[in-house]
C-alpha cells in the first residue's frame, strides 16, 4: 500500500457533482482505470472518515479503506470502464462491499475473482406482496410474527426443514427454482419474477467440493444469522405509482413480506475452496495484484471456468432457499388467515442478487462488448426495455429491492437507461455497516434496543439477543441518504418506501 | 468416537478475546506456545458462536489440517473446526488439544482432538453464525525470548 499523508491522498481524489467522486490513476499502483464512488454529503464524511483514520500515523495490518480496495480492483487485468463504488460502500475482503467491476469476456487477460463476489454469493432479497392491509395485520401482529419464526429456521446451527437428499441437493443445485417448481414449493410466476428466472444455466455440482455440499444440505431452507431477515413490511410511501401499479402495489398501508437470505454454508464453502484454488492458480499465471485478498485467475483457466460453474450452483442453491422459505411464509400466512397464498395473492414482485458474478452484454465507448460483471453489495438495475428482464416490467425497469436494517425502511427502486451507461446497470444493494459489531455492542444497550423497536411499532423475534445491538439501526448508513444518492445520480428510480412491522432475524 | 473417559477434561484458561472490524470480527489468541495460541484461537472461534459455558464434553473427534506455511495451516484448521460444526457431528467445542504440531518441511500439519458435543437449539444459545475464515489482516507473532505468541484472524461473519 502505497503511504501518503491524508491531503496528499486527497489530491488523488476529484468531486465531480453533489454525488459522485472520481479516483484518479496512481491512487493505488497499477490502476488500469479510473474508479469512482457515489455519496451524497453525509455519507462522503464517512467514507473520507475512514480513509483519514487508515492514514494516521503507526496504522498498521488493519484494514484497507473502501476507497483504497475500489481502487485496487482498478488495478486487475481486463477491467473495462470504472471500478464503482456505491453509496453503501465500506471495506470488505478483497473488493469493497457496494462494488461493482466489470472485466471484458474476450481479452485472455481477464480475471474473475471470488473476492468480487463475496462468500455469501447470491445473498440477495425477494419481496412477497399481499392483498391485506396493514389494520387487517395489525390485530394479529404478534401471532404472525410468532408463527413466521416458527416456520422459518433461523440462526446459527438451525436445521431446514425441507426434506433433501444427496441426490436431491444435485439437482437443486443444477435446476435451481425449476427444482423448487417441480417438488411443489414454488408457484411457476414465480420464477417468471426472479432474475435468470431463478436459475443459472452453467451451474454444475460436479465441480463443486464434498465439503461445500455437506455443509449446503441440512441449512437449505433456512434464513441463516447476521444481517439476514424475514419482515413482514407496509407500504409507507409510493413514489411512482405506475411502476408500483405493475407490481402490483395499490395503495400505502398495503402488507408485504421481504426474505434477505443466500447460499448459505454451502455458498460460504464453494467461496472458501475457491480462495485456495486460486491462491495456487495466481502464482501459476504471473497474475499481480495490489492485495493478496484479491485472489484471481483468468476467466478463461480451469480455475476460473470453475468458479463460475460453481458460483452458479451456489446462486441456483440461494435461488431454492429463498423459495423454500417463500414457501414457509406463505404457509404462515395462510394458517393465520385462514386463506389460501393465492386468495392472499402473494405473488413474488422480485427476487434480487446482490453478491454474484454474471455475463452481460454492454456498450463501453459506444461499441457492445461482452463483460463479466462483477457486483457484489450491489444489485443489477436493468432499464426499460432490456431483454433480459421479465415482460411485466419491460416498460417500468427492473424492481430494485434494498433491504434495510432492523427497524429502517426499505426501498423498491427501478433500473434507469443512466444507470446502464453509469455503472452497468448496477445501484446500490442496502445500508452498509457504520459502526463495527463491537462497538455496537458496546455504545448499545439491549433493553434500549428493544424499547425503541417496540415504540416505532415493530414486533421483534430474535435468535440471538447480541444481534439486537450489533444490527440495530444506528449501526447502520442511513439507508435513506443511500437511496436518494442512487436517485439523484439517476443510477435507479424511486419507487416505493416500505416500513417493517414485524422483524425475524437469527 | 473415542472413550472420554480416560481423558483429562480440565478446560484450558481463556486466553483469547474479539476486536473490532467493521464488518466483521477480529479472533485475538496468544499462548505460552504457537500450539497453544493456535487451540485458543479455535476455541475463540467456537465462543463467538454460543456461550461455552453450556457446552458438556460428550464426544471427542479429530481432525487433521495441513499448509504450506503458518498461515495456510491456521487457516485450514479453522476451516476444519468450521466444518466440523456445519456438518455432522454439528461439533461445538469447548476444548481442544493438538496432538500433533508438525511447522517443518514441506507440508505443515496438525492433528487435534476436538472435545464437545452436539450442538442443539435450546439447550446452546445462539451466537453469530461464522461464514468463513479469512487471510484479511492475518497476523502470527512468534517471540520465543518473551515466551509470547499470539495469532490473529478476521472470520467473515
Amino acid at each position: 500500500m502505497v503511504v501518503r499523508s491524508y491531503n496528499d491522498e486527497l489530491k488523488y481524489l476529484e468531486k465531480i457533482n453533489n454525488y459522485c467522486w472520481r479516483i484518479k490513476i496512481g491512487f493505488q499502483p497499477n490502476m488500469k482505470v479510473e474508479g469512482c464512488f457515489y455519496v451524497n454529503a453525509a455519507l462522503e464524511k464517512l467514507m473520507l472518515e475512514e480513509l483519514r483514520n487508515a492514514c494516521r500515523p503507526g496504522m498498521t495490518g488493519g484494514f484497507l479503506p473502501g476507497v483504497k480496495q475500489i481502487a485496487n480492483v482498478a488495478a486487475l487485468p481486463g477491467i473495462v470502464g470504472r471500478s464503482i463504488g456505491l453509496p453503501d460502500v465500506h471495506s470488505g475482503y478483497g473488493f469493497a462491499i457496494g462494488n461493482m467491476a466489470a472485466f471484458d469476456v474476450n481479452d485472455p487477460q481477464s480475471i474473475v475473482s471470488p473476492g468480487g463476489v463475496g462468500f455469501d454469493i447470491n445473498c440477495g432479497v425477494r419481496l412477497l406482496r399481499t392483498n391485506l392491509w396493514e389494520k387487517d395485520v395489525l390485530p394479529v401482529k404478534e401471532q404472525l410474527a410468532q408463527s413466521l419464526f416458527d416456520h422459518i429456521p433461523v440462526g446459527v446451527g438451525s436445521k431446514g426443514i425441507i426434506p433433501m437428499n444427496a441426490r436431491d441437493l444435485d439437482e437443486a443445485l443444477e435446476m435451481g427454482m425449476d427444482w423448487s417448481l417441480r417438488e411443489g414449493y414454488v408457484w411457476a410466476e414465480d420464477k417468471e419474477h426472479c432474475e435468470e428466472y431463478g436459475r443459472m444455466l452453467n451451474a454444475d455440482p460436479a465441480t463443486v467440493s464434498m465439503r461445500a455440499k455437506k455443509r449446503g444440505l441440512p441449512q437449505l431452507g433456512t434464513l441463516g444469522a447476521g444481517n439476514h431477515y424475514a419482515e413482514i413490511q407496509v407500504v409507507d410511501e409510493i413514489y411512482d405509482k405506475w411502476a408500483a401499479c405493475k407490481m402490483g402495489i395499490e395503495e400505502k398501508g398495503q402488507v408485504c413480506v421481504m426474505i434477505h437470505s443466500g447460499s448459505r454454508g454451502f455458498g460460504h464453502q464453494v467461496a472458501t475452496d475457491a480462495l485456495v484454488q486460486m491462491e495456487k492458480a495466481m502464482k501459476r499465471y504471473n497474475i499481480e495484484t495490489n492485495d493478496r485478498q484479491l485472489a484471481c485467475s483468468h476467466i478463461n483457466s480451469e480455475e476460473g471456468q470453475n468458479y463460475l460453474k460453481s458460483m452458479a450452483a451456489a446462486a441456483n442453491f440461494a435461488w431454492v432457499n429463498r423459495s423454500s422459505m417463500t414457501f414457509l411464509s406463505r404457509q404462515a400466512f395462510a394458517k393465520q388467515f385462514n386463506m389460501s397464498p393465492d386468495d392472499l395473492d402473494m405473488h413474488v414482485i422480485y427476487d434480487v442478487s446482490h453478491n454474484i458474478a454474471k455475463i452481460e452484454e454492454h456498450l463501453v465507448d459506444g461499441k457492445p462488448k461482452t463483460l463479466l460483471v462483477h457486483r457484489k453489495g450491489s444489485t443489477r438495475a436493468f432499464p426499460p426495455g432490456h431483454p433480459l428482464i421479465p415482460v411485466d416490467y419491460q416498460l417500468t425497469g427492473q424492481p430494485v429491492l434494498i433491504g434495510g436494517t432492523m427497524g429502517t425502511c426499505s426501498y423498491v427502486l427501478t433500473g434507469t437507461e443512466s444507470g446502464m451507461e453509469q455503472t452497468f446497470g448496477s445501484t446500490c444493494h442496502g445500508a452498509g455497516r457504520a459502526l463495527s459489531r463491537a462497538k455496537s455492542r458496546r455504545n448499545l444497550n439491549y433493553t434500549d434496543v428493544l424499547r425503541k423497536l417496540d415504540d416505532m411499532g415493530i414486533s421483534i423475534r430474535v435468535a440471538s439477543p447480541k444481534l439486537v445491538m450489533e444490527e440495530a439501526p444506528e449501526s447502520y448508513k442511513n439507508v435513506t441518504d443511500v437511496v436518494n444518492t442512487c436517485h439523484a445520480a439517476g443510477i435507479s428510480n424511486k419507487c416505493i418506501k416500505l416500513r417493517p412491522i414485524a422483524v425475524i432475524k437469527g | 468416537m473415542m472413550n472420554l473417559l480416560n481423558e483429562n477434561l480440565t478446560l484450558a484458561p481463556c486466553k483469547y478475546e474479539y476486536l473490532d472490524h467493521t464488518a466483521d470480527v477480529q479472533l485475538h489468541a496468544w499462548g505460552n506456545s504457537l500450539k497453544e495460541a493456535f487451540e485458543q484461537c479455535g476455541i475463540a472461534m467456537f465462543g463467538y458462536m454460543t456461550n461455552l459455558s453450556t457446552v458438556e464434553v460428550q464426544a471427542v473427534h479429530t481432525i487433521e489440517a495441513s499448509g504450506h506455511d503458518l498461515e495456510s495451516l491456521l487457516f485450514h484448521f479453522l476451516d476444519e473446526l468450521l466444518f466440523l460444526f456445519s456438518c455432522d457431528p454439528f461439533l461445538i467445542c469447548n476444548k481442544l488439544v493438538i496432538s500433533e504440531f508438525n511447522t517443518e518441511g514441506e507440508e505443515f500439519r496438525i492433528e487435534c482432538k476436538c472435545y464437545g458435543e452436539e450442538f442443539t437449539l435450546g439447550k446452546h444459545p445462539q451466537g453469530t453464525e461464522v461464514k468463513a475464515i479469512t487471510y484479511s489482516a492475518m497476523q502470527i507473532i512468534i517471540e520465543p525470548e518473551q515466551n509470547n505468541y499470539e495469532v490473529f484472524v478476521i472470520i467473515d461473519i
